[in-house]
């Protein structure tokens, strides 16, 4: 089993308490199911009674986390829960005990269209959907100049996530030979999971791309804007700051822009990306995400009046529709201050 | 499970609960059920690594407001049914198990926090919020609670107030029952009260202390009105090994006889020292014992009581100063200890044999305590440190440990093994002037020295419960009630 390959992460995650105030699911559901230590004891039982794993209870529990990863960056030790996760959600796949709505959820990902490129340039932009809704990828384009798109496709990262891993490779490969086709030196994406992807479950896969890949905020880091940002409250992306190791542009690019950074809400250790590691938990649980974003919404100082900014265009989405706060993506703000 | 699950009387209940709750926040899947059978209590931990089932409530409840806190103490009257107080279950002491089934209460949706009052320097907010949000939310006010104990990221306030609760500030600033202004609880037989707003008066016995410690035997705690301080412009810390644990012991309660005011002191016997402070520190320290000690407030005066401190430490005891550099490695590390793979964890067996006692005894009842585990259990290793101390005494945090060779592999043969190490060790401490325990609680794996502790003034705990709680339904069979 999957799971197997985690047993340091079950057996230290099952006896540890020290990361449960950063469940971004559990502060909003207060079960104590949805913390990485009753999880992890879960999946202990269920390598004592396999039959366990396919408890109804148990499903709903793993698929519905926020895989933030905050857990695994407060740790000493850096236990992986969210492998362990994800590693479970490929074994109930492979079982075939997904849920039904995760599988239709993974039947629309596989059937999205090929991915499209247009335009000239040396570099090309990924456009997923969440860049386009939030308005990040119309922003970049304002901030870019000539660059080739990609838009319409799926990479393959929200079916790694789900637990389809045969299918999500299948599609990964796909990616990136229309990466490669595009014959440019540099990709660039506005989306920290599809960042994420490419630097890191890539390899996970034994995929390769040989480009150069960057975030949207390394590749505009040479932008200046017409007028100072002033103060901003930044809000964290989960890809960025928990699986990439604090990821500096986001920030360094509005500081280099006059802006004057206020962390959002209380703390930087919780996640308040509303369940952006978990890349499509708005498909899964969206009354989850709602209770998400309101908890978010929760912890702004001044909810009518503060300007937010995220790198996370998923992020802005769930915000921009659950709550009334004033959430930017970066390449909105830049583009609006040009 | 009291009312079995396929008879029309579970039903009923669940109704009734949902009636008050919502459907959404009363818990009955398999998943919840299961997050609230385990603590962080040996006992079950091991029952369940061993792939048995522990007790689990029917009902989990997750109220938002003291009112409905008060009418699922009604139902439960008008059932007589259990009712556990849940908050974190981060305790090791198996207070919050359901033992015998029936209505956790789920304190974290109580998670309302009210704000600092500026001028009496107090905060006020629901028992359900987590220690680090509550913490969190005070430093943004730029204030602190000083209640930072290794737990604070699991345990609500609430739990902390249940059990008597400690951080690692409290030589200093207190223990929780230190830092409440008042409280409000809801009795067993739902009635909602609230203690006088001061917790100094004249005005008749303390109330408030009847129900801080309790651990949910005599109601829910609901709200609470907390000290806070500004955070210190300073706080420094220093290290010194000593040729052995005495000295050791001695430096330090020299230090609190002195009155000067330090926020912390931990000495670690001379075995603790050489595994467990090389391990987490990475300091080579091959023998002798580690004290670490510390200031905090106003730079000048924290420099002032830090000279005074050096000269006990240098002059009178020879210790061997390992700087600010020794000490702040201990600070940075404080919580360090409690993260896998440094904490002691299953296959092993482990506890923590937590004691307090005057000056005077707390040596005695460190040997009677290493003795009674070194001559009856020669598997098992004894290490200790003395972590909150007081003007009179401190607190002793032994722990026993068993490997996994010796750890019997029946779940009941190793569960009586475990528990004739505490009936033995506990003796001793009580036996040689020791109380138990300081700060972890009672809860289930105590509850059995409760009498021997007591004694005759046992009697008076047992009234009080009968009077508050009739049915007995507040989480029965803890603290030996």
């Amino acid at each position: 089993m999957n799971i197997d390959t985690f047993r340091d992460a079950v057996n230290a995650c099952r006896f540890c308490f020290m990361c449960r105030h950063l469940s971004a699911v559990g502060n909003v559901t207060f079960t104590e199911a949805d913390t990485p230590r009753v999880r992890a004891s879960m999946i202990y039982g269920a390598t004592l009674a396999p039959e366990k794993l396919f408890d109804p209870d148990l499903i709903r529990t793993v698929y519905r986390a926020d895989l933030s990863g905050s857990c695994r960056r407060n740790c000493v030790n850096s236990f992986d829960e969210v492998g362990l996760l994800l590693a479970c959600r490929a074994d109930l796949v492979e079982a075939g005990a997904a849920p039904e709505a995760v599988k239709a959820i993974a039947a629309n990902l596989k059937k999205m269209p090929e991915w499209r490129v247009s335009g000239t340039g040396s570099v090309l932009y990924v456009a997923d959907n969440y860049s386009v809704e939030s308005g990040a990828a119309a922003a970049f384009a304002k901030l870019a100049g000539r660059v080739k798109t990609a838009k319409g496709g799926s990479c393959g990262k929200g079916l790694w996530g789900l637990g389809f891993r045969k299918e999500a490779k299948a599609l990964a490969k796909k990616f990136v030979k229309v990466l490669e086709s595009a014959k440019v030196r540099t990709v660039v994406v506005s989306h920290p999971g599809i960042y994420d992807f490419l630097v890191n479950t890539l390899p996970e896969m034994g995929l390769k791309f040989g480009g150069k890949v960057m975030h949207s905020t390394e590749f505009l880091s040479g932008v200046k804007t017409s007028r100072k940002l002033g103060q901003l409250y930044y809000l964290e992306s989960d890809f960025l700051r928990n699986y990439n190791n604090d990821y500096p542009f986001p920030k360094a690019l509005l500081r280099a822009n006059g802006a004057r950074l206020k962390m959002f809400g209380t703390n930087d250790e919780e996640s308040y990306s509303c369940g952006e590691g978990a890349l499509v938990l708005d498909k899964i649980e969206p009354e989850l995400v709602e209770k998400l974003a309101k908890y978010v919404e929760a912890r702004a100082d001044h909810p009518e009046k503060d300007v937010i900014v995220t790198a996370s265009p998923y992020t802005k989405v769930q915000l921009a529709k659950y709550t009334s706060l004033k959430v930017r993506t970066v390449e909105e703000l830049l583009a609006e201050a040009l | 499970m009291l009312v079995e699950k396929d008879s029309y009387m579970y039903e009923m209940i669940r109704t009734e609960l949902i009636d008050v709750l919502g459907a959404e926040n009363v818990g009955t899947g398999a998943a919840d059920r299961f997050g609230h059978s385990v603590d962080f209590y040996w006992i079950p931990e091991m029952w369940h690594d061993r792939g048995m089932e522990t007790p689990k409530p029917d009902f989990i409840c997750h109220p938002s407001t003291t009112r409905e806190v008060a009418e699922i103490m009604k139902i439960a009257n008008q059932y007589k049914i259990p009712v556990v107080p849940w908050g974190g279950g981060s305790g090791s002491q198996g207070g919050a198990l359901p033992v015998y089934g029936g209505i956790i209460v789920d304190t974290k949706r109580m998670n309302k926090y009210y704000g600092v009052d500026k001028e009496s320097l107090t905060v006020r907010c629901q028992t359900g919020i987590i220690a680090r949000h509550l913490e969190w939310n005070c430093n943004k006010e730029g204030f602190s609670t000083m209640h930072l104990p290794a737990s604070i990221s699991c345990a609500t306030i609430g739990g902390f107030l249940a059990h008597r609760g400690t951080g690692v500030l409290s030589t200093k600033y207190g223990k929780i029952e230190d830092m409440v202004m008042s409280i409000e609880v809801v009795t067993p037989t739902g009635e909602i009260i609230r203690t006088l707003p001061v917790p100094r008066h004249a005005s008749g016995p303390d109330l408030t202390m009847l129900f801080v410690g309790s651990e949910g035997t005599l109601g829910i705690i609901t709200e609470v009105t907390l000290k806070v301080h500004p955070q210190p412009e300073a706080r420094e810390f220093r290290a010194y090994i000593f040729k052995d644990f005495h000295t050791a012991m001695s430096a330090g309660a020299e230090l609190m006889r002195s009155r000067l005011q330090p926020c912390a002191i931990r000495l670690y016997d001379e075995t603790e020292t050489k595994t467990h402070v090389r391990k987490v520190f990475g300091m080579e320290l091959e023998q002798g014992a580690y004290l670490v000690f510390g200031f905090d407030g106003r730079k000048d005066i924290v420099a002032c009581q830090m000279r005074y401190a050096r000269e006990i430490m240098e002059e009178k005891y020879h210790g061997q100063d390992l700087g600010s550099k020794g000490g702040d490695l201990w600070w940075e590390n404080k919580y360090k200890f409690f993260y896998p793979p440094y904490m002691f964890h299953l296959p092993q067996a482990f506890g923590t044999l937590d004691t307090v006692a005057t000056f005077a005894n707390i040596e005695k009842v460190y040997y009677a305590m290493k003795k009674a585990v070194n001559d009856n259990f020669p598997a098992a290793r004894f290490i200790g440190h003395f972590s909150h101390w007081y003007e009179w005494g401190c607190m002793l945090y032994a722990r026993f440990i068993f490997e996994e060779k010796d750890v019997p592999a029946d779940p009941g043969e190793a569960a009586a093994l475990y528990n004739r190490v505490w009936d033995l060790a506990i003796k001793a401490a009580i036996d040689n002037g020791g109380v138990i325990n300081e700060h972890h609680g009672v809860g289930l794996k105590l509850g059995r020295f409760m009498k021997y502790l007591y004694g005759p003034a046992m009697p008076v705990l047992e009234k009080i419960k009968k009077e508050l709680d009739p049915n007995n339904i507040m989480n029965p069979g803890k603290m030996g009630l």
